[in-house]
């Protein structure tokens, strides 16, 4: 029997758009509808994988045999408890009531506690301490956003549904959507390579070679002119979100800092003694930041290209610094792109809990906070901790190897749905649910909003949620430090909400409106 | 004066902020070996990680030896004395530090000198990011003292630099003197890219290759600079103003002959 759930959470990107379909048919999710591309890969396939994880797995002789999932925690408890200082990193793509155990189990153990912003958005948050942000909601942008500027960032790739939902191609209350006149572009567009084809054909000769040009798109005085929302899209190469935009800015790399302290200057008014910065002439800078200026309210979306090219967190910080600005001439906002679907959530459990957001040390029985000291790379680099507990990331796919080198010394205990390359690797690898499709929870939208994901389909028997695990694991740590005679946390941990897991809702047939029976009706 | 040698290799990082002058002034060496500290996560004593001997001679007042790049916070907000440390060390050295002076023969890890108000640091090696800057978050940069550096330093030294004089005989990375409001980083090699990004005050002189920010502006063109009472600096340098992203009037200081492509500016005077 099919069954449709409606307002099903996407938890794949920061967008964590709410409004999909999904169809159930025999615990399985057969279809669905309103998600994008990546999300339908990871709802309707990719959960289904054959490289699932059914049992806990630990590592004798060399090879992963199964176990059972008592045995395998006691392992991973008594290799945590073991450590003089391990490592537990990944946690932003759980939900926020396992990432509030991990951040008890943190403090218990004394280890190193880092989530994955230590590798994508990290900087962003440093920034913000350092200088504050200015910020608004994704609903706030959506009805008022007349100038969005996406900077280092690909939004049409990494998070497909951001400028249909939240930006450009959306219908506001006060801004309307830019798509139709996007669709006349892209017809204008095809027609006049269609022609270009087709003359040289005929023609039989070679086109002259165009020169690379750095910037294309009408010219910016053109923007002004232009009614209706505008975007501005600032890369190093042509993406096809800069297809979208109206002006395209394409900068030398690692020059994001130099522009922007440039753009702060012609903002300030102030003249500079350079023609170019970072490969763009001054007079398109200065176009581009009367447009800033004349805006109603202007947002800047940036991305990893910002915040892992040279200059990292001083790149955010500059970007911040040229919002703060433009707000004393008109309103304008900042916002991260946040990739995994909870790494905002992270932050803010972190945060909450520890009054960090992430690189946090709790070696000396209280939190210590330093990126580029307790974070996961460079603590792993100057091979510091002696054990890892890996939840919900795959650092094995995308860490240096030197990094995984010094992993691979020392214990490792994984936590994934999948067989992938990090859990191949661990010593100890504990089975997860899929959470968003499997089981229910808290995630934080990219603009810290935060939404209840949904269960849909049953988990494999036998397979613990990550924070029934954590738990467990977290119970286990506090019997053998009571063993050892040495001081435990007080209080029993309690699961957020253990009978909020309600099983898959069929989705109603809108009601008919009731006719008065013929005849019936005078009585 | 006393001599820690470590007793093994350590694995895990090492915090001994109790390994000050102060701290093991009037104690008797069984005292000092008592002295907390961590290894990892696990408490235990100064005696379970290091040899500790007692030399009758007066200066240094502790000496360390051996393999330290593990071992943080030594002579954290010491206030007199000196410590001498042969071999490489690792993190926070002479954080805070109000007075006294560490020199270090060998290689230092990041943060050494960190919000440091008064004293000096002799650094006969190369050291890490974050020379001299403050805590993340705020804007308590180096107020006094001096740091001299024999070798290279990584990125974002001086930050929020309030006072003091750091000399570094190699390159420095990027962002030196970020955000600094007052005193003097005189580097005699190259500097990286965004030197001084948002001064608003204070000095840095480059005697090799450096990029200028667009956000500077040429001020004139001096013969020589004069970076403390006991350094003089000869040139010709040009002399640059900024940030004016920030209203700032720091100055930046480049060497003309290192400097071809600054040439530019010339035309602006």
């Amino acid at each position: 029997m099919n069954k449709t759930i409606n307002n099903v959470v996407c938890p794949i990107c920061g967008c964590l758009c709410d409004d999909l379909e999904v169809t159930v048919e025999n615990n399985e999710i057969i279809k669905m509808k309103n998600g994008c591309a990546v999300c339908e890969a990871k709802m309707v396939h990719g959960y289904k994988s054959d490289e699932r994880i059914l049992k806990p797995l630990i590592r004798k002789d060399g090879k992963l045999v199964p176990v059972s999932m008592d045995e395998a925690i006691k392992k991973a408890a008594q290799i945590l408890t073991d450590a003089k200082y391990p490592l537990l990193f990944g946690w932003s793509s759980t939900v926020s009531e396992a990432q509030r155990i991990g951040v008890e189990l943190a403090e218990e153990l004394g280890s190193a506690l880092d989530n994955c912003c230590s590798v994508c958005h990290g900087p962003s948050v440093m920034a913000t301490q350092e200088i504050g942000i200015p910020a608004a909601t994704l609903g706030q942008i959506r009805h008022r956003a007349d100038l969005i500027v996406y900077w280092a960032c690909n939004p049409w790739a990494s998070h497909p549904r951001h400028v249909e939902r939240y930006t450009a191609f959306t219908d506001g209350r006060f801004e309307g959507s830019e798509w139709k006149n996007y669709m006349q572009r892209l017809r204008a567009d095809s027609g006049r390579k269609k022609m270009e084809m087709a003359s040289k054909r005929i023609a039989r000769v070679e086109p002259p070679i165009k020169p690379q040009v750095c910037f294309t798109g009408p010219p910016p005085q053109m923007l002004e002119r232009k009614s209706g929302r505008k975007v501005i899209v600032v890369d190093v190469r042509k993406t096809m979100t800069a297809e979208a935009a109206d002006y395209f800015l394409q900068i030398e790399p690692n020059r994001d800092y130099e522009v922007i302290e440039a753009l702060r200057c012609l903002v300030l008014d102030q003249e500079l003694d350079v023609d170019k910065v970072g490969g763009i002439p001054i007079d398109t800078l200065r176009d581009v930041a009367d447009a800033m200026m004349s805006c109603g309210f202007g947002v800047i979306y940036f991305g990893l290209g910002m915040t892992q090219s040279l200059g990292r967190f001083r790149n955010i910080e500059i970007a911040i610094a040229l919002a703060r600005d433009l707000n004393r001439k008109t309103k304008f906002v900042i916002s991260p792109m946040r990739g995994h679907f909870n790494v905002t959530g992270a932050n803010n459990v972190f945060a909450w809990q520890t009054g960090y957001p992430f690189a946090i040390d709790f070696s000396q029985g209280y939190p210590q906070f330093n990126p580029g000291e307790n974070t996961a790379v460079d603590l792993l680099r100057r091979g510091d901790n002696d054990a890892t507990l890996i939840i919900s990331a795959d650092p094995g796919a995308h860490f240096p190897s030197v990094i995984m080198q010094n992993m691979m010394k020392h214990p490792l205990i994984t936590i994934n749905p999948d067989m992938n390359a990090i859990s191949r690797l661990g010593d100890v690898v504990f089975p997860a649910q899929w959470c968003g499709i499997e089981y229910s929870g808290t995630a934080y939208r990219m603009d810290t909003v935060p939404l209840t994901l949904k269960k849909v389909v049953e988990a494999p028997p036998g397979i613990l949620t990550d924070e029934e695990l954590l738990t467990r694991i977290l119970k286990e740590v506090r019997a053998i430090k009571v063993k050892r005679g040495e001081p435990v946390g007080q209080g029993e941990v309690k699961l957020a909400h253990p009978d909020k897991v309600k099983a898959p809702q069929a989705c109603k047939a809108p009601a008919k409106p009731k006719r008065a029976k013929k005849g019936k009706g005078a009585a | 004066m006393i001599t820690l040698t470590p007793l093994r290799t350590f694995n895990v990082p090492i915090q001994t902020p109790c390994i000050t002058p102060e701290n093991f002034a009037g104690k008797t060496l069984t005292d000092i070996k008592k002295l907390p500290a961590t290894e990892g996560n696990r408490n235990i004593t100064l005696g379970d990680l290091f040899k500790i001997e007692q030399d009758p001679a007066e200066t240094p007042n502790i000496t360390l030896n051996g393999d330290l790049s593990k071992v943080k916070r030594v002579g954290q907000a010491m206030k007199s004395g000196e410590i001498v440390i042969n071999g490489n060390i690792g993190m926070h050295t002479g954080e805070k530090m109000a007075g006294g002076k560490i020199i270090i023969n060998g290689n230092a890890g990041g943060w050494t000198g960190s919000e440091m108000k008064k004293g000096t640091i002799e650094i006969h090696g190369d050291v890490g990011d974050y020379l001299a800057s403050p805590y993340r978050g705020n804007d308590l940069g180096m107020k006094g003292g001096l740091i001299t550096v024999d070798g290279n330093v990584g990125t974002d030294v001086g930050c929020y630099l309030k006072g003091g004089i750091i000399k570094i005989t190699g390159s420095a990375g990027q962002f030196l003197g970020y955000h600094m409001t007052d005193g003097a980083i005189y580097v005699e090699k190259n500097c990286d890219v965004r030197t001084g990004a948002c001064m608003t005050g204070g000095k840095i002189v480059v005697g090799g290759t450096l990029e200028i920010l667009p956000s500077f502006t040429i001020d004139s063109i001096k013969p020589k600079v004069k970076v403390d009472n006991t350094t003089n600096v000869s040139g010709p340098f040009y002399v640059f103003l900024g940030d004016l992203s920030e209203r700032g009037t720091g100055k930046i200081f480049a060497n003309k002959a290192a400097n071809p492509a600054l040439a530019f500016y010339e035309k602006y005077l």
